[in-house]
C-alpha cells in the first residue's frame, strides 16, 4: 500500500479537547478513527480515547495479517466500544456514562469499509468531486430527510448539535455500515469532526486536499477552520489520506508498507490527553453531574417519603 | 497562618432556608440550624473540607488552589454518596435527609432537626455511673438503625458517642454519614479519612479492604465501653503494637451483667473474624440474656475507682 496521511486534532477554543484521532496500519491494511467525546469535560475525553484505543487494539489483534470481514469488524468494534464504556462508568461508579461519536475507515486489498456513529463524517472525494460520505446520525439531518427543514437551513439551527446515537449513550448506537467501495490512486479519504465541517464544506476541502500536497495544506486548512470557528470554536479534528503515491510533490512523505514485516504496525495516537484518570485515579465532577447527582438524591428523598 | 472557613451568619437566606447558628463542624463541612419557610428548624449540613476551600467572607466556596478545585469537586461526590445513601433510609434511628441542592458553589443537605443531646455531651455530664437499662436501650434501637443501614450495603465507619444523637424522649438517632464515604478517596492524602482514634476499628488504619459489618460493630463497641468508663479504649492502630485494653468483664464484673460486659468485649475484638459478623448477630447475643439488677461488690467498686483513676 501507497499512501499519504496527516492527521490533527486541534481545541479550538474550548478549555479541553475532547476528540480523539488515530491511525494504524500494517503491510496490507489501514485503519482510521476519529472520535468526538460529549459530555462533562474528563467523561468526553474518557469516552474518545477508550474508543480510538479499542479499535486500534482491536485491529492489531483481528488483522492477522488482515481482517477477515472489515465491515464485521467495524461493526463489532462499535459495540464493544459501547459496552466498554458502560463498564467503564460502572467500575468507577461514574453518575453518567462517557459518550462520544465515531468514525471508523478500514481500506484493505483496495477497497474502503467504513462505519459511524453519530455526526462525525466521513469524506470520499474522487478528482476534486464527492462520490461518498457518511449520512449524520442528528436531528438536522433527520429534519432535512424529513424534508422539515432545508439543507442550507441545518447549519445554524439550534438543534444542530443535537445527535440520536452514540456510543455510551442509554440506547444501543445505530451503526450505518458502508458497502465495500474501491478506491483509485489519487482518491482523498477524510474524517473530521463537527468542529471542522461545520465551518468547512465539502468543496472547500476537496479544494484544500487535491490540488497540492496534503501535508502541505492540510494544516493550514485546520489553521483556517479554527479561525472561522471563532472565540466559541469546538475542537475540530481532522485525518486525511490520499490514497496512492502522492505524485504532486515529494515521493519521501509517501508512506509504503511493501517493507514492513508481517504482522508488525505502525500506529499514531494524537496524545492530548488531559485526563488523570487510569486506574481509579482522581476524577473531578461536572457541572452536569453534579445537577444529576442532586436531581437524583431529590428523587430518592421524595419517593422514601413516608 | 492557619485560615479558617467562616461559617455562614446568622439570618442568611439560604435557598428556602434561613440560617440560625452554626451548630457544629467538622473537617468536612459545617452544620447550621436553619428554618424552613414554615418556620421549622431543620439542620443544613454545608459541603466545606477545611484543607481544600475557603471562604473567608461572604457566602461563595472558592476552591484555595486550581488541584484543590479538582480534589473539592471529587469529594463532593463523597457527600453525594451520603446523600445518596441516607436518601434511601426511613428509619426512626437514622438521621432523615429531607433536601439536597447546590449553592454558593457548594451542596448542602437538609436533615431532621432532632431536639436533644449526643451520647457524648450526656457521658461528660452524668456524674454517676450509666444504668445498664439506660446503655441497653440506647444500643437496642441503635443497632435497629445501623441494620437499616447495612441492610443498603452502606457503612458509617465512624460511629462514636459523638454521633450519636439522643432525643428528649430518650430514643437515639445515628448522625453523621460523613465517613461513609471516606472510603472513596483513601488514596488520596488530602481527602484522607479522619477516624477517631478509640473508636475506629484496628482495619481502618490498615486494611481499608477488609471494612465490613464488623468494622461499625467495633464503634458499637467501643461506644459502649466508653458509657461505662467515661472515656474511649485504648486507640485500636495503639493496640495493635500493644494491647493495654483491659477487658470490660474484668474493669466492671458484678456492676453489669456479664452479658453486656462480654458482648462488649466480643466487639472490641482486635481480628474483625472474631468480631460478631453482623449486627443482627450482636443484636441476638444482647438479648439472649436479660439484664440483671448486680449489687456493686465491694471488689467491684474498687476496680471500677482504680481503673478510672489511673486510666488505660
Amino acid at each position: 500500500m501507497r499512501f499519504t496521511i496527516f492527521q490533527e486534532s486541534r481545541k479550538g477554543s474550548r478549555k479541553v479537547n475532547q476528540d480523539r484521532v488515530a491511525y494504524t496500519y500494517g503491510r496490507d491494511t489501514l485503519l482510521l478513527v476519529v472520535a468526538d467525546g460529549m459530555g462533562g469535560h474528563a467523561g468526553g475525553e474518557i469516552a474518545a480515547q477508550i474508543a480510538v484505543r479499542l479499535f486500534i487494539e482491536r485491529f492489531q489483534q483481528e488483522a492477522k495479517p488482515v481482517l477477515r470481514n472489515p465491515l464485521k469488524f467495524l461493526q463489532d468494534t462499535m459495540l464493544r466500544a459501547h459496552a466498554a464504556l458502560g463498564s467503564y462508568a460502572n467500575q468507577f461508579s461514574m453518575l453518567e456514562t462517557p459518550r462520544t461519536t465515531c468514525v471508523a475507515v478500514v481500506v484493505q486489498a483496495g477497497h474502503a469499509y467504513w462505519a459511524h456513529v453519530g455526526d462525525s463524517r466521513f469524506y470520499l472525494f474522487r478528482q476534486g468531486g464527492l462520490i461518498g460520505q457518511t449520512k449524520d446520525h442528528s436531528k438536522v439531518q433527520y429534519l432535512v430527510d424529513q424534508g422539515v427543514i432545508r439543507a442550507h437551513e441545518a447549519s445554524d439551527h439550534p438543534d444542530r448539535n443535537k445527535i440520536f446515537s452514540c456510543l455510551g449513550g442509554l440506547v444501543d448506537p445505530v451503526i450505518d455500515l458502508s458497502r465495500r467501495t474501491p478506491l483509485r490512486s489519487g482518491d482523498i479519504l477524510v474524517l473530521c469532526t463537527d468542529g471542522l465541517w461545520s465551518v468547512m464544506p465539502p468543496p472547500e476541502i476537496a479544494t484544500y486536499l487535491t490540488s497540492t500536497p496534503i501535508l502541505k495544506t492540510a494544516p493550514q486548512m485546520l489553521r483556517d477552520a479554527e479561525k472561522r470557528g471563532g472565540p466559541d470554536g469546538d475542537n475540530l479534528s481532522l485525518i486525511a489520506v490520499r490514497w496512492g503515491a502522492e505524485t504532486l510533490a515529494d515521493e519521501s512523505s509517501s508512506t509504503i508498507t511493501e517493507t514492513m514485516g508481517l504482522g508488525e504496525f505502525q500506529t499514531e495516537l494524537e496524545k492530548t490527553v488531559t485526563l488523570t484518570d487510569r486506574k481509579g485515579q482522581q476524577r473531578d465532577l461536572t457541572d452536569d453531574e453534579i445537577e444529576r447527582a442532586i436531581t437524583e438524591i431529590q428523587a430518592t428523598i421524595q419517593k422514601f417519603r413516608r | 497562618m492557619p485560615v479558617t472557613n467562616q461559617p455562614l451568619q446568622g439570618g442568611y437566606q439560604l435557598l428556602n432556608y434561613r440560617i440560625d447558628r452554626q451548630i457544629s463542624r467538622g473537617g468536612f463541612s459545617i452544620v447550621y440550624r436553619a428554618f424552613d419557610e414554615a418556620g421549622a428548624p431543620v439542620a443544613i449540613k454545608e459541603y466545606l473540607p477545611s484543607s481544600l476551600v475557603l471562604r473567608t467572607e461572604g457566602d461563595v466556596v472558592r476552591a484555595s488552589s486550581a488541584e484543590n478545585l479538582t480534589s473539592f469537586r471529587y469529594g463532593m461526590k463523597c457527600f453525594f454518596e451520603e446523600g445518596r445513601a441516607l436518601a434511601k433510609i426511613n428509619h426512626p434511628n437514622v438521621v432523615r435527609v429531607l433536601n439536597f441542592f447546590r449553592a454558593n458553589e457548594t451542596v448542602y443537605m437538609v436533615m431532621r432537626y432532632e431536639r436533644g443531646r449526643t451520647l457524648q455531651q450526656q457521658i461528660q455530664m452524668k456524674q454517676d455511673q450509666m444504668s445498664e437499662r439506660f446503655v441497653r436501650h440506647v444500643f437496642m434501637h441503635l443497632l435497629n438503625g445501623l441494620r437499616e443501614v447495612h441492610t443498603h450495603k452502606i457503612l458509617h465507619l465512624d460511629i462514636k458517642p459523638a454521633n450519636i444523637y439522643l432525643r428528649t424522649d430518650g430514643s437515639p438517632v445515628l448522625l453523621d454519614f460523613g465517613a461513609a464515604r471516606q472510603t472513596l478517596t483513601s488514596n488520596r492524602p488530602k481527602l484522607a479519612p479522619m477516624y477517631t482514634p478509640g473508636f475506629a476499628a484496628p482495619e481502618q488504619y490498615r486494611e481499608p479492604d477488609r471494612l465490613g459489618p464488623w468494622t461499625d460493630v467495633y464503634g458499637i463497641g467501643a461506644s459502649m465501653f466508653a458509657c461505662l468508663a467515661a472515656f474511649a479504649p485504648q486507640a485500636a492502630d495503639a493496640r495493635v503494637q500493644e494491647d493495654h485494653l483491659v477487658s470490660a468483664k474484668k474493669i466492671w464484673a458484678g456492676q453489669y451483667s456479664d452479658n453486656l460486659l462480654e458482648v462488649i468485649d466480643w466487639c472490641l475484638r482486635l481480628d474483625p473474624l472474631e468480631r460478631p459478623q453482623s449486627v443482627f448477630a450482636l443484636q441476638k447475643a444482647i438479648r439472649d440474656i436479660a439484664p440483671r439488677k448486680r449489687k456493686l461488690t465491694f471488689m467491684g467498686n474498687l476496680k471500677r475507682v482504680l481503673f478510672t483513676e489511673i486510666g488505660a
